[in-house]
């Protein structure tokens, strides 16, 4: 059935559907409109915002984003080690705990609300736990604590695990709150005072301060190296950001031509000296022949680099380079060799010496009164006579003198590269006076460093060819090896010839009927040296106190040269350097041989020998044990090997009184003025 | 929903009649083919949600090496710190004066006097002839195992 409907009615609904129609379509196009508007302006902003963030305030941004992120820290360069010949460890570093704290933890706070916060610790307490600890006053600590600080440093280079200690103490059942740690490098030195005076030491921020560590500062502190990495805002790392590293260049490690064992040895009998002989100083080099390595250089009284505050500044000196002395009869060795280059005399050239002698308005004397004799030149030098020697020193004259003084490097400094080395002191010929030449002839009115000394002898040993002396035997390089330094320069001084005639005299000193250095004997070796025993000069005035330096420097074995050793003793007494430094000497010498090992001269023994002198052995200390069947003196058994040994057949003279020490110098009348 | 009002539906239509003169034409609007949208909506949340587990996920994986990579460094710098102790404690212990004191204070040691010297007809290791029997490019310098394992 269908329904009609009047067209009217039609028409009306047909208007009302497109009317409707209509506004359907408008509110769409209104909203998508809108939408559009507000996705403008959003997109506005954004772009605005992108504007500025990366064109307008890019520079800022970027930085503030870096600081925010980023993070860099310093990578510290381990600082290279020092070692001896034999790669023992004579200076390293270790990491070391700084403690600090942030005193605003140890105070109470007052908050905005006018309420007071407690404090996070308390100080008292803290500091009484802490004092043990870091072996400070507890009031000195809870003075630290209490300060109107944010940081103050507790404790410097502690040990690490003292550090571990005191950042887990606890008081009153909980831990510490405002203490902290920062790492630091600390330098050691494992050998205590064992060359101390070389190695020196650094500051507490790890600059060399002193000896090799200040003179090869530049070469052990490295480079630091940095490491920059994003982080995440709980301090953590961001794994997938960056992360730059630019590692650090460890120091270079340093060798020395130091031997530990030898080292320790002179160091010992120096301080040894000390105590024999009251004396106020000592000292000991020694120098291998031909590489003119430093073997030891040692300095008494010593000092303990770890704890150098507790020394006097004045004992960190390493004196044997650093101070001067006269060095009296020691001298005559340069005056006989010039002579003898000079073909002034031989040594068998003849002299009538009596034991007084004017030159100008000043009479020079022997050490004790002895008829007018006749005396080969070789006597001279082993009797140490001052007239013999000055009379010698006439026929060479001035200038010939002084030339041999500037080839043996007097006024020079050796050129071992170390910090403060003293030239020496000598006048330019030009300026010597009348008594110049007999005085500085004989030792006075110069003055010399002990391993100036060492080195002239290290010269005559060397067959007459000097060494310039060096003390840094190489560095180690990337292979974890020796990379040795460049071989020292050598200079011809004297002639061969020359060089082994006074060998020959010098042995004369130690074994000849008439010697002087019978005390630096060492059984088993030909050891040749000179005895020295000089006047000290006034420090503030000219002329001479009463004071001496007693001095012998040789070297052995003498036929066939291997060890210098030069010791000087400041003011001991006795006076004499044929009976204080001559023992000495000899024990430094037969230590040295023995360590590196040097063969004796003489005849090998047989092994039926051997066997022989220890069947001897036991059967004298069975005899001992029954009783004494031979005098207390006399030896048991000789040593094997003894028959070609000089030095057994000359034995020496009990310690103590100077029956034939050095009858020196101008101990009875040394010159002014030098 | 339809924008086409359900006046103007007609649900069933037999025969189209011709229209009238001069009526206007009206086509048919068919009924909108209904979109799935509450699907789409739970998918594209369900791959937001998913990248953003990956993400999180990535990135406390990341946070865990991280933090493990702190620790191994940490450990490196403890075993570092700890040799380099070892080796001042090494030469501590090996230092003459100490060696000295200990043997004659705690072992009743003496110096030894009256050396008897035995030349020997062959070179000994000690006399440093050792270095000659190392294979070619071994050590040069008799040098302490030093220093090798430090750079």
């Amino acid at each position: 059935m269908t329904t009609k409907t009047a067209p009217g009615t039609r028409t009306r609904a047909r208007r009302i559907a497109r009317r409707r129609l209509r506004v359907t379509r408008d509110t769409t196009v209104r909203r998508v409109v809108g939408m559009l508007l507000v996705f403008a302006v959003a997109f506005g902003g954004v772009l605005y915002r992108l504007f500025d963030v990366q064109v307008q305030r890019a520079d800022y941004f970027a930085e503030f984003g870096e600081r925010q992120r980023e993070r860099t820290i310093d990578l510290s360069a381990r600082r290279g080690r020092l070692y001896d010949r034999d790669g023992e460890v004579l200076a390293t570093s270790i990491d070391a705990a700084t403690i600090y704290a942030d005193p605003r933890a140890f105070r109470p706070e007052t908050l905005e609300n006018g309420l007071v916060k407690p404090p996070a610790a308390d100080p008292v307490r803290t500091a009484a736990a802490l004092a043990p600890l870091l072996g400070r006053e507890a009031e000195w600590i809870e003075a630290q604590l209490t300060k109107d600080a944010h940081f103050v440093y507790l404790g410097r280079q502690l040990d690490w695990e003292l550090g571990e200690q005191i950042l887990s103490l606890q008081v009153d059942g909980r831990p510490v709150s405002g203490l902290g740690r920062i790492v630091e490098p600390s330098r050691v030195y494992p050998g205590g005072g064992l060359a101390g005076q070389i190695v020196g030491f650094t500051g507490i921020d790890g600059d060399g301060l002193h000896g090799l560590e200040l003179q090869h500062d530049s070469l052990l502190k490295g480079t630091p190296g940095t490491l920059v990495f994003e982080r995440a805002g709980s301090g953590l790392q961001i794994a997938s950001g960056t992360r730059e590293v630019t590692p650090p260049i460890a120091g270079t490690d340093l060798v020395l031509t130091i031997d530990r064992e030898i080292q320790h040895k002179a160091e010992a009998v120096a301080e040894q000296l000390l105590l024999d002989y009251d004396a106020a100083g000592a000292g000991i080099v020694v120098l291998e022949v031909g590489s003119g390595e430093v073997l030891a250089m040692a300095s008494a009284p010593g000092f303990d680099p770890n704890v150098r505050a507790e020394y006097a500044p004045d004992l960190w000196r390493n004196r044997t380079v650093t101070d001067v002395f006269e060095p009296g009869s020691v001298q005559k060795a340069i005056t006989a060799a010039a002579a003898l280059e000079e073909g002034v005399v031989t040594p068998e050239t003849t002299f009538l010496v009596d034991d007084r002698y004017r030159v100008g308005n000043k009479t020079f004397s022997d050490a004790h009164d002895h008829p007018t004799e006749e005396m080969t030149f070789r006597e001279i030098i082993e009797t140490s006579s001052n007239v013999g020697t000055i009379m010698v020193a006439e026929e060479l004259g001035d200038q010939r003198l002084a030339e041999y003084l500037d080839r043996f490097g007097f006024g020079r400094a050796s050129g071992v590269g170390f910090p403060g080395e003293a030239p020496g002191l000598v006048l330019p010929v030009d300026q010597w006076w009348t008594t110049s030449l007999p005085t500085i002839a004989i030792g006075q009115g110069v003055a010399v460093t002990l391993l100036q000394s060492a080195d002239f002898y290290a010269t005559i040993a060397n067959d007459g060819v000097a060494t310039q002396p060096r003390i840094i035997r190489g560095t180690v390089g990337d292979d974890g090896r020796l990379a040795p330094s460049t071989p020292a320069s050598t200079t011809r001084v004297v002639s061969n010839e020359t060089a082994q005639a006074m060998q020959d005299i010098l042995t004369g000193v130690v074994h000849g009927e008439r010697a002087t250095g019978k005390r630096a004997a060492v059984p088993g070796y030909l050891v040749a040296g000179k005895t020295g025993t000089a006047r000290k000069p006034l420090a503030d005035a000219r002329g001479y106190s009463g004071q001496y330096v007693a001095s012998f420097v040789g070297f052995a074995p003498a036929d066939d040269p291997q060890i210098v050793v030069a010791v000087m003793v400041d003011e001991p007494y006795p006076i004499w350097g044929g009976v204080v430094a001559a023992p000495a000497f000899s024990e430094v010498m037969e230590f040295t041989l023995r360590h590196l090992r040097v063969a004796p001269g003489g005849r090998a023994p047989t092994i039926a020998e051997v066997l022989d002198a220890a069947d001897r052995a036991k059967a004298d200390a069975a005899a001992q044990q029954e009783g004494p069947a031979t005098a207390p003196d006399a030896p048991a058994s000789p040593p094997v090997g003894d028959a070609a040994d000089p030095a057994a057949s000359s034995p020496q003279d009990p310690a103590g009184e100077p029956a034939e020490a050095d009858p020196d110098p101008a101990a009875e009348d040394p010159p002014d003025g030098g | 929903m339809s924008a086409v009002p359900a006046i103007l539906r007609r649900p069933a239509r037999p025969a189209t009649p011709a229209p009238a003169r001069g009526e206007r034409h009206l086509r048919v609007v068919r009924q909108a083919k209904r979109r799935h949208t509450l699907a789409f909506v739970l998918g594209v949340l369900l791959l937001t949600a998913g990248v953003v587990f990956a993400a999180v996920s990535l990135n406390a994986l990341a946070a865990g090496d991280a933090v493990r990579a702190a620790d191994l460094e940490r450990q490196v710098l403890d075993a570092e710190r700890r040799y380099e102790r070892l080796i001042a404690q090494v030469a501590e212990l090996e230092n003459p004066a100490r060696i000295q004191q200990v043997a004659s204070e705690q072992l009743g040691m003496v110096p030894a006097t009256s050396p008897r010297y035995l030349p020997v007809s062959r070179p000994l290791p000690a006399d440093g002839y050792v270095v000659e029997l190392l294979p070619a490019g071994g050590a040069t310098e008799p040098l302490k195992p030093l220093i090798s394992a430090e750079k």
